[in-house]
């Protein structure tokens, strides 16, 4: 064993020595070859994880919409020399540096917000008075006393904000926190990139009588409008004997003394009202309006437009179960109320105007949410947001919730109240982030929250939402406006209606054409004319839809503008010409017919088009003078009557009844089987023939059905076409169906291309035609084919921008108008996105816009994709 | 029924006696209306492709033309000069057809209230307050073509369109020169427009941007070692030293521009418009200035490619209305090239580990079929994707780790050439996967196992055999994502493109190419000129030659993409087994 195996062991040594080759693979195949495999996989994994990680971007950028915000922190202390009873002019500064109360006798209790600090203030020297009752604008700054004599004083309660250099901040300031220091009455606070000083800041012009003598303001609402150089102040206010008043105060600068007074302008408001009755007085922004709000929940309105003469001009009640009116309050904007009762319910009312005969102006307050959660207790006070439509609402028991309006939403409710026996202050942080409650005790809880997006829910974004100023709920699409007190509104429903409303046009008009254009490449082309044809189309694909969006604008809307008659009957002349064509074709001699099929019959097609189009022009303006009344705008708007456009919509279908009825008689008189015995030339004269007759009758008819539709009422007017505007869905959806057709075109000739041609040659060989083996043997084993390309077709119709953006005017209409804009997701967010701030409510929805586009077309492809593998394996199957 | 039957045979049996069968095909089968239907499609579909080609070649060469100007006289004595832009028939209101005349007024009606008008540009901006005037049909009385009108483009105010009266040079006043003497002047001004404009941008634009550069270095170093230590007081103390030359450098090269600038001023002529008021225009200010109506086709031709070369190569001017495209060239080109960087080895790469690497399963397929849908997914989305991601969270930490001293303002935190072409990667690179892909599966197994039969490893395999033969494929999917990239403008709006780039990505200033520099874009040079332009009108020739450029570079890049296919499949065509 060990001598055989010797020798054998030996050889091979020998050999290696003789060929000195190593058997090893070289190292730094080795180690290419690795390397290739870790680099190859690691990136190719990384892109497919980076093109699938743009959904999931999408997403967690969209996800915020939907939350109602978070507590970030609760501050609690004490404020040791608080006596309790309601503050109404409470306030705080936009850096939460000071926060402040006013007593009825004048002193202003201010103590920096984040650590209850007591902080000395300049109070309002009222000369021993105490006032009866404050009111203050909802930004503050303004403040107005009413005295138990009759008189009230107009004042400023400023928290003044000036941004200094850090060399300002005094080396001795007492430190209040990490952020803040104390000196002589000034807070300073170091903001991320500057350093600000706040302190409080008060005047106090002289008394004015407004009540008799002797007769105690109890209740005040007070406005300041028009500009900062000439402020115009508007308060109204109720005395104990019930009166109302109405009053404006113009500033006067004493020339001699520098010093401003004010000159007050005062009206009676007729009413009589026991002064206990009344809960509330509320003032609009520009003193147009005032309401009365009285404790069995009774509302009174009146127009006090014409300041002389205030109108009572509606009474509603807004409570039938006995419950009494606690809180009522002007949300920002001055226009919804918010109401509070005793049961703790809240609603939130406003003015719709219904033309309703029993109130002066024809609008009525309506409730519009009501849905909101009820406190536990009456609610006692409803302070509102300076910049949105958010709200607080603080009960008898002293919880504080925080609120939307339109969304009805209860977005947080505060923990741990400091006073179970109520507040006695409630203070919307100006920039929305805190809250400070005060309680009678003294004790003081700051809530720091986080609400970065109140008014979207789903609801809001995909449902009807009823906005300040509509007559009822609807998808409204409108982010921005030029007031301050404008609530965004988000709903994506008429995005996503005006994107299938584009896409869906522009299929109507892109299938037929491509497809039809595909089955004659596909089966009647010769492959020379097919390789030169098909390319050609190809290259419609490779336009920038930047320069097709540009030609359509405009080129083509102003042409079709003036054309539109034109236009509209082409939709009619071009079909009828060509199949016109087919007919005199037919009356070719067979043998001619054979020799110019190929070319000089594509030719032919083109002259017929162009035919079709000049006299689609010829014949326009008549058409329009005949009867569109000779403007076919105009009748648009309404103008004539709706017949010919019926006649124009019924003439398919009346055309396909009445060829239809053509076969049955045919089959009765036996027309094919004697047309048969016929000569080329005389069967393809009769057919013309018949064909002008039938298609007379079918005009016939549709006129007389359009005709039976006007007299039922129908008109296509004010639902498929309505007024004209110059950039509409026409023009999109002819621009769209450009970058359409070559896709649409390509992929459906590939899949009948596809179709096996033993199949094709079989159906030749048994005697079929060419038309025939394409209708009844390509295009119903290409069919799934088919349907991919217009899925395809589809998905790229719902993403298109350029196009829309630039071809339709981008109004965010809701209207199946032909002649009208309209405004797709994809445009909505290139007009929108480049001017949205980043992580604001408007940028988040433009995401989920985004998110929305990426789902819808996600799904499209994927059914045509799936479609197209099915396609795939059955024709390799046969 | 056995009647009827019986009666049918010998009718038959006698019609096969007496007649050949007839062989024709019932017209019914064939189908001519149907055919003629798909026929007429095809047809409409070749007739857009090639009407709206026709259209912009038309329009896009046709505009450097110098057009002749004709004066137009109206029926109640206006007289207007200036180019015919176009013509087009019209509707006019009621009113307006009752104070036509009667003649005029009957052939309208005849018309079925169409008329025709004509659209002239007069040019002189800053005389009448608008480029263009309508002139209807029945009201002009004559037009003429006077061979002394003088069409005259300037850098402000778009084009004059009058008579040159008279010419001051340095106070020596010249009564109706001649051309040639104008145009010598007017060369002569140009050079001096030069010599200022060199003066502003370079040197005193040089002096601003160090002014500005020692300004963050004072920043960076006080937020690396805080505000008051020794070394950022010394930086201070350094940068204030420099920033004092420079300071000085600044005054006097403003002295010296404002000398040239008041030079400048002395050297202008006197124009007139047709209705004889007058305009002082500074010869520096001339670009060029022509007599269209005495001018010979050869002298139309310079003109002609005058224009073409300023188009190409000069910057924009009067809101990109007018001027060249040189920058938007560049940022196309700079985006394109980058995107193609980007997109090509990721693409391939990808590909490859479908193809070769990855176990080919459900989960292959699957993500096989998400690559497909992703070519479909809108592009807007994509910008979407690039403006949150990239812009905002990628550049955001980038200048916060990199760039604090610029901060607020962002220098990666916002578009971008980089941001734009990274976006484009995204969104082209399925095209590629899917390319490379069919063309690494139409490559015969039998040439991979020979090879690994032969010894080679795997990566030789794919180096050597595989890759070489799938490159026809791959460089088709290559062009044709930079040709589709090319054309978008939706995503880039999102993600760096600008009406008007103050600095080029690609320059002669380190580090060459400025990855975080906004850029233009032809494509969205069109939607800007063509819609958010002063006068839509006057852009509308520029809209028209930019959009030819753009649809040529596009189909070049096409055409290319074609012809190294073919090229490339020829190659190897015979290697196959």
């Amino acid at each position: 064993m060990t001598d055989a195996t010797q020798p054998s062991g030996q050889q091979p040594a020998r050999r290696s020595v003789t060929y000195q080759r190593p058997k090893t693979t070289s190292r730094s195949v080795l180690f290419m070859d690795k390397l290739a495999d870790r680099v190859i996989t690691v990136g190719g994994l990384f892109v497919i994880l980076a093109v699938l990680a743009i959904m999931v971007f999408l997403f967690w950028v969209c996800v915020p919409l939907l939350s109602s915000g978070s507590l970030d922190g609760r501050t609690a202390y004490k404020l040791e020399a608080h006596a309790g009873g309601t503050y109404a002019a409470a306030q705080v500064d936009e850096q939460l540096s000071i926060a402040l109360d006013v007593a009825l006798d004048g002193k202003v209790e201010a103590f920096h917000a984040p650590t209850g600090k007591s902080l000395p203030a300049p109070a309002f020297d009222m000369g021993g008075q105490t006032a009866t009752t404050v009111g203050k604008t909802l930004q503050g700054g303004d403040i107005i006393f009413g005295f138990a004599d009759g008189t009230m004083r107009i004042g400023t309660l400023l928290l003044k904000q000036i941004v200094v250099g850090e060399d300002t901040i005094p080396a001795d300031a007492q430190k209040l926190d990490d952020r803040d220091v104390l000196s002589g009455g000034f807070v300073f606070s170091k903001i991320p990139g500057q350093f600000r000083r706040t302190s409080v800041e008060t005047t106090l012009e002289a008394p004015v009588q407004i009540a008799p003598a002797g007769t105690a303001i109890r209740k005040v609402d007070y406005r300041v409008s028009g500009t900062a150089e000439r402020p115009l102040k508007t308060f109204v206010s109720l005395d104990a004997a019930g009166t109302i008043r109405l009053s404006q105060a113009a500033s006067v600068v004493n020339m001699m003394t520098g010093e401003t007074s004010s000159e007050v302008t005062s009206s009676e408001i007729p009413t009589d009202v026991a002064a206990d009755d009344v809960v509330a007085l509320l003032l609009n922004a520009d003193g147009t309006r005032v309401i009365v709000g009285k404790k069995d929940g009774t509302l009174l309105r009146f127009n006090t437009r014409d300041f002389k003469a205030p109108k009572l001009v509606e009474t509603t009640r807004i409570y039938d179960n006995g419950t009494t009116l606690t809180a009522l309050a002007y949300l920002n904007g001055d226009n919804s109320l918010i109401v509070g009762g005793s049961d703790g319910s809240t609603a939130v009312w406003f003015g719709v105007d219904r033309k309703d005969p029993n109130t002066a102006d024809g609008i009525v307050l309506t409730k519009v949410h009501a849905d909101f959660e009820p406190m536990t207790a009456a609610i006692a006070d409803i302070r509102v947001s300076q910049r949105t439509r958010m709200f607080v609402t603080s009960d008898a028991k002293g919880e504080v919730w925080v609120r939307h309006a339109t969304t009805e939403r209860t977005l947080l409710e505060l923990p741990e109240p400091p006073d179970a026996a109520g507040l006695s202050a409630t203070i919307f942080a100006p920039r929305d982030d805190a809250i400070i409650g005060i309680g009678h005790n003294g004790n003081v809880a700051l809530w720091r929250i986080d609400i970065p997006h109140p008014e979207t829910t789903l609801q809001s974004l995909f449902g009807k939402v009823w906005y300040e100023g509509y007559a009822e709920p609807q998808y409204v699409w409108q982010s921005t406006a030029s007031q301050d007190s404008f609530e965004p509104k988000l709903s994506l429903v008429p995005l996503i209606f005006g994107t299938f409303k584009a896409a869906i046009y522009a299929l109507l008009l892109a299938v037929p054409i491509a497809l039809f254009a595909a089955i004659y490449t596909s089966e009647f082309l010769h492959w020379k004319v097919r390789s030169v044809v098909k390319p050609l189309m190809e290259l419609m694909a490779t336009l920038p839809s930047v320069v097709i969006g540009f030609i359509a604008a405009l080129v083509l809307s102003p042409i079709v503008e003036n054309w539109i008659a034109a236009i509209v009957i082409a939709f009619a002349v071009i079909p009828i010409t060509l199949i016109g064509a087919a007919f005199l074709w037919q009356i070719l001699p067979k043998d001619m017919a054979i020799r110019l099929d190929g070319v000089p019959k594509l030719i032919f097609f083109f002259l017929v088009v162009l035919a079709g189009i000049y006299g689609a022009v010829q014949i326009g303006p008549a058409f329009e003078a005949a009867f569109f009344n000779g403007d076919f705008k105009l009748w648009t708007a309404g103008e004539g009557s709706g017949q010919p456009f019926l006649f124009l919509l019924m003439l398919p279908l009346s055309a396909l009844l009445v060829f239809w009825v053509w076969t049955m008689i045919d089959s009765v008189i036996g027309y094919r089987p004697w047309l048969r015995q016929q000569g080329d030339i005389g069967a393809g004269s009769v057919e013309f023939v018949r064909w002008a007759l039938l298609i007379g009758v079918s005009i016939a008819v549709s006129w007389l059905f359009a005709g039976l539709m006007t007299a039922a009422g129908l008109d296509a007017r004010g639902g498929l076409i309505d007024t004209y505007v110059q950039r509409n869905t026409l023009i999109a959806a002819f621009a769209i169906s450009f970058a359409l057709i070559p896709i649409i075109y390509t992929i459906a000739e590939d899949a009948m291309n596809t179709v096996p041609e033993h199949l094709r040659a079989g159906s030749l060989a048994c005697g079929a035609s060419k038309w025939q083996t394409a209708r009844w043997i390509i295009v119903p084993t290409a069919g799934s084919g088919i349907f991919s390309a217009i899925m395809i077709g589809l998905g790229r119709a719902v993403g298109e921008t350029m196009i829309v953006v630039m071809a339709t005017g981008n109004t965010p209409v809701t209207d199946f108008n032909l002649f009208n804009g309209l405004r797709a997701l994809s445009a909505n967010i290139n007009v929108e996105l480049p001017e949205a701030v980043k992580d604001s409510t408007l940028y988040r929805t433009l995401f989920l816009c985004g998110l929305v586009l990426f789902a819808l077309t996600f799904v499209i492809n994927t059914v045509a994709e799936m479609v197209r593998q099915r396609f795939r394996k059955r024709a390799a199957q046969l | 029924m056995t009647d009827y039957a019986a009666k049918d045979v010998p009718m038959t049996a006698q019609a096969r006696v007496k007649t050949t069968r007839n062989y024709a095909t019932d017209l019914a089968a064939r189908g001519e209306p149907m055919v003629f239907a798909m026929g007429g499609s095809l047809a409409i579909g070749l007739l857009m492709i090639i009407g709206i080609l026709g259209l912009i070649a038309w329009f896009g060469f046709t505009t450097f033309w110098p057009q002749h100007i004709v004066q137009v006289t109206s029926k109640d004595g206006k007289v207007i000069a200036g180019e015919v832009f176009r013509s087009e028939s019209f509707k006019p209101a009621d009113a307006q057809l009752a104070a036509v005349p009667a003649e005029s007024r009957a052939k309208i009606e005849e018309d079925l209230g169409y008329a025709e008008r004509t659209l002239y540009r007069v040019g002189n901006y800053d005389l009448y307050g608008e480029d263009f005037q309508w002139r209807n049909e029945y009201d002009v009385a004559a037009t003429e073509m006077p061979a002394d009108m003088t069409f005259i483009e300037r850098q402000e105010w778009g084009p004059f369109v009058g008579r040159i009266t008279a010419l001051s040079l340095n106070g020596v006043v010249t009564q109706n020169p001649t051309l040639d003497a104008v145009n010598a002047a007017v060369s002569e001004g140009q050079a001096r427009r030069e010599a200022i404009l060199d003066l502003k941008t370079d040197e005193i634009g040089r002096i601003s941007t160090e002014m500005e550069e020692l300004r963050l270095e004072v920043k960076s170093a006080a937020l690396d070692y805080g505000a008051t230590d020794q070394r950022t007081l010394d930086k201070t103390a350094e940068v204030a030293e420099k920033t004092k030359a420079l300071e000085a450098q600044f005054a006097e090269k403003t002295t010296t521009l404002q000398s040239l600038q008041a030079e400048d001023a002395k050297y202008t002529m006197t124009l007139a418009d047709i209705g004889g008021q007058t305009k002082e225009q500074e010869l520096s200010s001339i670009v060029r200035l022509y007599q269209p109506n005495q001018m010979s086709l050869f002298e139309k031709l310079g003109i002609y490619f005058g224009r073409w070369g300023e188009f190409i190569f000069s910057e924009p001017r009067e809101a990109n209305t007018e001027g060249g495209v040189w920058p938007a060239i560049v940022g196309t080109l700079a985006m394109t090239v980058l995107l193609s960087l980007l997109v090509a080895p990721f693409g391939v790469m990808t590909a490859l580990y479908l193809r070769e690497y990855a176990k080919q399963g459900r989960l292959v397929s699957f993500v096989r079929i998400c690559v497909n849908n992703l070519a479909g997914v809108p592009s807007i989305v994509y910008g979407v994707f690039g403006l949150g991601f990239f812009c905002y969270v990628l550049g955001g930490t980038i200048d916060q780790l990199f760039f604090p001293e610029k901060l607020p303002s962002p220098t990666f935190g916002t578009g971008g050439v980089l941001w734009a072409a990274l976006t484009l990667a995204l969104l082209t690179v399925p095209v590629v996967i899917v390319a490379t892909e069919e063309a690494l599966a139409s490559v015969p197994r039998s040439m991979r196992e020979g090879s690994l039969a032969c010894g080679a490893s795997k990566w030789q395999t794919i180096r050597w055999i595989v890759l070489p033969r799938a490159l026809p494929g791959i460089m088709t999917g290559l062009i044709l994502a930079m040709a589709r990239g090319a054309g978008e403008v939706a995503p880039l709006m999102l993600v760096g493109v600008v009406k008007l780039a103050p600095e080029l990505p690609l320059d002669l200033s380190w580090p060459f190419i400025h990855l975080d520099r906004s850029f233009m874009h032809l494509g969205f040079h069109i939607y800007d000129v063509g819609f958010q332009s002063r006068n839509a009108e006057a852009g509308r020739p520029m809209v028209f030659v930019t959009t030819l450029l753009l649809i040529a570079i596009i189909l070049a890049m096409n055409a290319t993409a074609i012809s190294v296919r073919s090229r490339l499949k020829r190659r190897f065509a015979g290697s196959q087994f």
